[in-house]
């Protein structure tokens, strides 16, 4: 019994137990091709056997749509009379970069708007560009002898543009992790809005429908291999930057004519307080060559795992709080800390599975056929941290110890206490030392002044924290941000370890 | 039950008036979120369907601004990603069977609480009110 809405065709002429691509090709020509989506696939995997699944199956389609920021659009505008030699350029208020000659132009996804900021950026100027919307284009230069305009203004659309290639330096991560944040505080990332205290956790990634998941040995997919980008055809140009294949976050990098795309499969896209990217699309065809092959095409949500990392912490090294698998992730809830937590994707499944059944029509309608690659993505590549010259300091270089007191003292012995230890802040702790509140001498003036008797009504309850590992630059942006002058350093049982101090942060910047 | 938004002004804002009318009235009103300072207040609530219209007279009686409309829009820029749904604290949004991302209106709190709005990439819901 096949599962239900799987039909096969009833013909099969294949023997043997290997097929090439210039076979499928000829099949997908005389409609004889039977195409899959990578779903219908591990379904049919699981009622039938791998074996029928290779004999019955020549391609299994896959998808994926999420935000994609290491993405931009080369395109090439042309020469004005007189020309111009473009030094610094600008599409709707956007900057774009000038990196050749004249007038070719890459609009990155990530820049953001110099007058709209985060509500509008290069992912948007792409889109309204494949929308067909008309565009403005500022442009400056020094003048040359054979270039001699120094200003420009005009407008655009597509249609104007010679080229209008995408061009994603990385693009389709094979998973991703899955995000929470430990602080006190909201905090926007791009992996999108955390709540605090771990009340909620994204992730990214199509799972069992991701393109290179489907194909983790990148036996099939190569430079040269054709795909479904952004509603048009692409090519994968090679493995994307930060390729990482040995532990399974392999990208590619790819191209496609943004004339030819649908915005449907490209969005221009904001990460509140973080910045503009772009959503792309991208399916790819898994020609399926041998049993192996139909093999790995067979994996499941439940067989690829993740780690839930915590976004709060602000380091390279991001604590990992534990594993998670797909299957988990698109059932709503995880659970992180033994507690259940609301998990939610960034990327859009339904858009995965469009992609991926649009993908089969185009084959079957003989509109797409596959192409082998010239040369296959490296396996052994590493993803390295940078190699920094200059040292970086951390709370923990410049922490001391906290002068404090419980909520039952008196303000009075407070106040003495302040005077004896000349300090402006004590932290207040309960008997096992964990953190209660914060009380300055601003407080306790005031409290003094106006005869007020307990200590415990003037406690600043709500305290904004610190830990030994965060950035000096991440505390001191705290500091700021919430107008403040210290922070009790913290442990991640809330126990007080010390206190850093806007006069230690300052001292040490003029060192 | 019907949910209402019910506002109130920096005049009457230090008065008992919910409390008053689920006294005076009988009405078991069920307050869902507030927000209230000196400036003005607003409160989320539910009342039973059959009572509605006498609370809601009641409220309007007495000066506070009563709104039953939807509170939340979405529009066609809405892609189904999925951003908001681990943010609502209600589960007013949640993943249909094949990963549309659902609204359910009359589970929303409305601009008391807001938190999905600004984690939308395409700015695809508003709220009302």
């Amino acid at each position: 019994m096949l599962p239900e809405g799987i039909k096969l065709k009833e013909k099969r002429t294949d023997k043997g137990n290997r097929r090439s691509i210039a076979e499928i090709n000829e099949k997908i020509k005389s409609g004889d091709a039977q195409i899959l989506t990578a779903e219908e696939m591990k379904k049919l995997v699981e009622s039938s056997g791998i074996e029928v699944a290779f004999k019955e199956v020549d391609i299994v389609t896959t998808g994926t749509f999420g935000a994609m920021c290491s993405s931009g659009a080369i395109i090439n505008v042309g020469h004005a009379d007189p020309p111009i030699k473009i030094q610094k350029a600008w599409i709707n208020d956007v900057e774009v970069c000038h990196p050749g000659a004249a007038v070719d132009l890459y609009i990155g996804a990530t820049i953001m708007s110099e007058t709209r900021s985060f509500e509008y950026g290069g992912g948007h100027v792409i889109e309204d560009l494949i929308r067909g919307k008309e565009v403005e284009l500022r442009a400056t230069a020094y003048g040359t002898d054979c270039y001699p305009r120094t200003r420009l203004e005009t407008t655009i659309t597509k249609e104007d543009l010679n080229q209008f290639y995408l061009l994603n330096f990385r693009n389709c991560y094979q998973r991703y992790v899955c995000a929470t944040n430990s602080r006190d505080e909201i905090i926007y990332t791009y992996m999108g809005k955390l709540l605090p205290r771990f009340r909620n956790a994204t992730f990214s990634g199509a799972g069992e429908l991701n393109p290179l998941m489907n194909d983790p040995d990148y036996e099939t997919i190569g430079v040269g291999t054709r795909i479904f980008l952004g509603g048009a055809q692409g090519y994968v140009i090679g493995e994307g930057t930060q390729h990482e294949p040995g532990n399974r976050f392999g990208t590619i990098m790819v191209r496609g004519d943004c004339k030819k795309m649908s915005p449907e499969f490209i969005r221009g896209a904001t990460y509140a307080k973080y910045g503009t990217t772009l959503y792309v699309g991208i399916g790819i065809p898994i020609p399926i060559l041998n049993e192996d092959i139909a093999k790995k095409v067979a994996i499941r949500d439940e067989e690829i795992v993740t780690d839930i990392v915590d976004y709060g912490v602000p380091r390279r090294g991001r604590p990992k709080l534990g594993k998670v698998n797909y299957k988990e992730l698109k059932s709503g809830t995880v659970t992180i800390n033994d507690r259940s937590v609301k998990v939610s994707s960034l990327s859009s499944l339904k858009t995965a599975r469009k992609i991926a059944e649009t993908l089969k029509s185009w084959i079957e309608n003989t509109t797409f056929y596959l192409t082998a690659p010239s040369e296959k993505l490296p396996t052994d590549t590493l993803f390295k941290p940078m190699k920094q010259t200059k040292e970086v300091s951390f709370v923990e270089g410049i922490v001391h110890a906290a002068v404090t007191c419980t909520e039952d003292e008196e303000i009075r012995t407070v106040a003495e206490r302040i005077i004896s230890r000349s300090v402006n802040h004590i932290v207040v702790v309960d008997n096992r030392g964990k953190l209660r509140g914060i009380v300055t001498s601003w407080d306790i003036t005031r409290a003094v002044g106006q005869g007020n008797g307990k200590l415990a009504d003037i406690i600043v309850r709500k305290v904004v924290t610190t830990t030994p590992d965060e950035p000096l630059e991440a505390a001191s942006r705290k500091l700021a941000q919430h107008n403040i002058s210290a922070l009790p350093v913290i442990n991640r049982d809330r126990k007080v370890l010390g206190i850093v101090t806007a006069e230690d942060i300052s001292k040490l910047i003029g060192r | 039950m019907v949910r209402v938004l019910l506002k109130f002004s920096k005049e009457i804002v230090d008065q008992p008036i919910t409390s008053q009318i689920i006294l005076e009235k009988g009405i078991p009103i069920n307050i869902l979120s507030a927000h209230i300072s000196q400036r003005g207040g607003e409160i989320i609530a539910d009342i039973p369907s059959d009572q509605a219209n006498k609370a809601i007279e009641a409220f309007r009686e007495k000066g506070v601004t009563v709104d039953v409309s939807k509170l939340i829009e979405v529009d066609e820029k809405c892609f189904d990603c999925g951003a908001c749904v681990s943010l609502c604290p209600v589960t007013a949004i949640t993943f249909d069977k094949d990963f549309s991302v659902v609204f359910d209106e009359n589970k929303c709190l409305g601009v008391t609480c807001s938190l999905c709005v600004d984690a939308c990439p395409v700015r695809a819901i508003r709220l009302i009110g």
